[in-house]
Formats: C-alpha cells, structure tokens, sequence
C-alpha cells in the first residue's frame, strides 16, 4: 500500500504542474492576443481622437471670433459697427456648427470610453473564480474589444435568446469567444457575415459563432483543438487559440463543437452548464 | 476652383476636415464609402485627393490606384490611423502618394501637406499648358517653313532676297 501512494503524490505532483503550465500558456495566449488586437484598438481610438483632436483647435478659432464680437461691444462706436463684424466672422454658420462640433465631439469621446471600458471588462484578470455572469454582456464587451477586426470583414448578426446568469470565469468566456470571432474574421475572403446565437437548453446554455467564411477543410477538422496547429500564414496566429480554447470550455465541464462546410462557412457551439457542477457540490 | 476629395469612412472625420478646410476657400467634396468617390472621379477634376487607409469594401491605398488611373494629376495623399510600415510601403510604392498623414493630425501639418500638394499640382498643370504651348508653336512654324518650301519648288527663288551692302532689296528682272 505504501508503494502505491508514492506514485500518487508524484502524479499528483505532475497533475499539479501541468495545471501551472496550462495556466502559464492561457495568461501567455491571452497576451499574445490582446497585443494583437492592441494595433486594431489603437486604430479605432485614434481616429475618434483624430477628429476630436481637430475640432478643439477649430472651436479655438472659433472662441476667439466670438471674442472679437463680444469685446467690440465696448469699443464699436455704432450698432453697425458690430453687425460688421457678426457678418464678417459669418456668426451664422459658427451658432449651427459649433452644435455639431460639440455633439460629435462627445460622441467621439464615448466612443474612446467604451473602448477602453471593454478593454477593462474584457482582461478582467483579477477575476479568476467561478462566478455568476451575463453572457451577453461578456459577449458585448468582446465585440466591442475586436470591433475593429470584424467591422471590415463582416456584418455582426445578434440572435439572442434568454439567458439565465451563468457560473463561469467571464474573463475566460470573453477570450473564447474573442478567439471565434477573430478567426471567423479571417475564415471570411472579403466580406461576410457572423451570427452569434443564444439560447437556454435545459441546464445548459449555449452560444454559436457562425460565418459566411472560406470552412475547415475536411483534412484539418480533426487537428484544429491542437495546440500549434494554425493554417494563418506566419506571425498571423499563434495555433494556440482554438486548443486553450477548448480547454476552457473543458474546464467548465462543457463542450466546444464545431461544423463547417467548405466554402460555405463554419459554426462553433459552446455549450455550458448554467450550474458549475463543481460548486455545486460545495 | 481648386477641387478636394475626401475620402473616409468615419462621417465625424469628414466633418472635422470640413470645418479646418472651409477657411482656406477650396471646394471640398466629402465621401463616405469608396464607390461614391470613384463615381464623382467621373464629374469632377480634383488637385488633391486624401484619403483614409482602413475601409470597408476597399482599402484607401487601392481607391487612390484607381484614382491615380482615372485622374493621374490629382495629388494624392493617405490620412490613416493604421500607420504600421506595412501600409505605408504600400502607399509609398503603389498608389505613389505624396505624403501619409497620421490620425490623430495637427490641424497645421494637414493644410501645409494639402498646399504643397496644390502647389504640385498646379506645377504639373502649368507645366502640360506651357508643353502644349510649345507644340503648337512648333507646329506653327512647322507649317511657315513647309508653305516657304512649296512656294521655293513652285517659283524657285521666290523666298529669297538679294540685297546690296545698305540692305535695299535689289529687283532685277533675269527671267
């Protein structure tokens, strides 16, 4: 008996360093992809900043016509004086556009606050229990986060369901389904389309990224789960987002399907358990 | 008039570029999508074409191809947020712009860029004027020197003058 349980711990010992390796790969595949997105997300925060940036040096402008105008007031000597001058910095035009300066102006600046709100959300890496989160909102924020890669490749279609709150590490759904979308991004030649559905399924519930894209060739199906594996030309993917993809989901005690026809595109279906049976058992 | 087209995706971009150019007196055509703009290329003569780089349907570096074939005076010019070495190359090389301009801009780096960029232009416009100028010159003195030839095989002699040391012209009736 004694026999037996030194090689218990050592496997113990094993099990419990492949678990840190696992780990160490996740958070270095979660890098890997947030630096691939940062060059998207600067793109889609500088040109908000770009025409932000613009309008403040044209409402300078802009002040000091209004400046020139409220300061002749001490100094014209007749009310014609001044309607000169309202004429010359074409006051009209300025009390209609300075609206839309700032209106756009605002609307730029939401834009770079939920951008950098689902930047937030999306790492969320201080979060690493199992915890009670709304998919859509994961979903969302992923959306938000990877906007730029989809919204030149594809038209994004929501078809959500009702969704009960779902016990999962969020942080690691939100890489999971961020890891679908890009590659359903890149499976599409010009320009597609990629459906995300949603629905309940007894104790389960499930989500599906679906594309219009290129398919899996029948050859490569089997090897897409493996780490390493990638059909991107080099420097374009890691081969490790499918396969840490998969064990997420494995760690949610759910499962990651996928069905694709050549050249009609591809589905990936997430199924969860609502309940973590895990916790359930505490 | 000098004509400006404008080419982006982002409405509040175009918007921004509108209000710093509307001071300088240019006539500024705006687009929002790359079909339109190929369309207008139609209707319209432009010194200077800017466009964006990152696009749905087609990237800025591929329109301002197209443009540089159907209008290949226009002085053409990237405004992009993408600046990765990938894309400029690609403006340098292929679409041959005049300069790459980087989102977020400074109002006065965008107007000198669009003045030179006119500038070029209009060397290039005066440039073809005073070439053409010089063809029908040419051709001008091309047809004197022809008419003098038929004139001298028809009544040889006919273009030339004698004339003595005070420079009188000296008739004399030989034939």
């Amino acid at each position: 008996m004694s026999n037996a349980s030194a090689p218990q711990s050592e496997q113990e010992l094993l099990n419990a360093r492949l678990e840190q390796a696992n780990q160490q790969l996740l958070q270095s595949e979660k890098l890997a992809a947030i630096g691939q997105l940062a060059a998207g997300v600067a793109h889609e925060i500088n040109n908000p900043v770009g025409y932000v940036y613009s309008n403040l040096q044209t409402l300078d402008n802009y002040l000091n016509d209004l400046f020139r105008l409220t300061e002749a007031v001490d100094n014209a000597r007749c009310i014609e004086d001044l309607r000169q001058i309202k004429q010359n910095i074409d006051y009209d035009f300025l009390k209609d556009d300075l609206r839309d300066l700032l209106a756009e102006s605002r609307e730029g600046i939401e834009r770079v606050k939920t951008i950098i709100a689902a930047m937030k959300d999306f790492s969320h890496i201080e979060e690493e229990e199992f915890k009670p989160a709304d998919l859509h909102r994961g979903i969302e924020t992923t959306l938000n986060v990877v906007n730029n890669e989809l919204k030149y490749k594809a038209e994004v279609v929501r078809e959500f369901g009702d969704l009960p709150e779902v016990e999962c590490i969020i942080s690691q759904i939100n890489q999971v389904i961020m890891n679908l979308l890009v590659n359903a991004a890149h499976a599409i030649e010009t320009f597609g389309r990629i459906t995300i559905r949603t629905r309940q399924k007894g104790s389960t519930v499930v989500v599906e990224v679906q594309d219009t894209g290129r398919g899996i060739s029948p050859e490569h199906r089997h090897r897409i789960f493996e780490p390493f594996f990638t059909t991107k030309p080099v420097g374009k993917g890691t081969g490790l987002g499918l396969s840490l993809s998969f064990n997420i989901i494995e760690k949610h005690q759910g499962t990651l399907d996928v069905e694709s026809a050549p050249g009609e595109g591809t589905c990936f279906r997430i199924t969860l358990p609502i309940v973590h049976p895990d916790t359930d058992n505490e | 008039m000098i004509k400006i087209q404008l080419v982006d995706d982002e409405r509040n971009i175009l918007s921004a570029l509108r209000r710093l150019l509307k001071p300088e007196g240019w006539e500024v055509h705006t687009y929002d999508n790359v079909e339109e703009a190929l369309g207008s290329l139609k209707d319209h003569e432009y010194a200077v074409i800017i466009s964006d780089f990152r696009m749905p349907t087609a990237d800025g570096v591929t329109y301002l191809q197209f443009a540089k074939q159907r209008q290949p005076d226009a002085v053409r010019l990237v405004l992009s947020a993408y600046g990765d070495r990938e894309s400029m190359i690609k403006a340098i090389n292929q679409a041959e712009v005049h300069r790459y301009l980087s989102k977020p801009w400074e109002d006065h780096e965008v107007i000198s860029a669009i003045r030179s960029a006119i500038d070029l232009y209009q060397l290039k416009k005066e440039n073809q004027r005073l070439r053409r100028e010089n063809e029908r010159q040419k051709d001008m003195i091309r047809a004197r020197e022809e008419e003098l030839l038929r004139l001298e095989t028809e009544n040889p002699g006919i273009t030339r003058v004698q004339r003595d040391t005070d420079g009188s012209v000296l008739l004399s009736d030989d034939d």
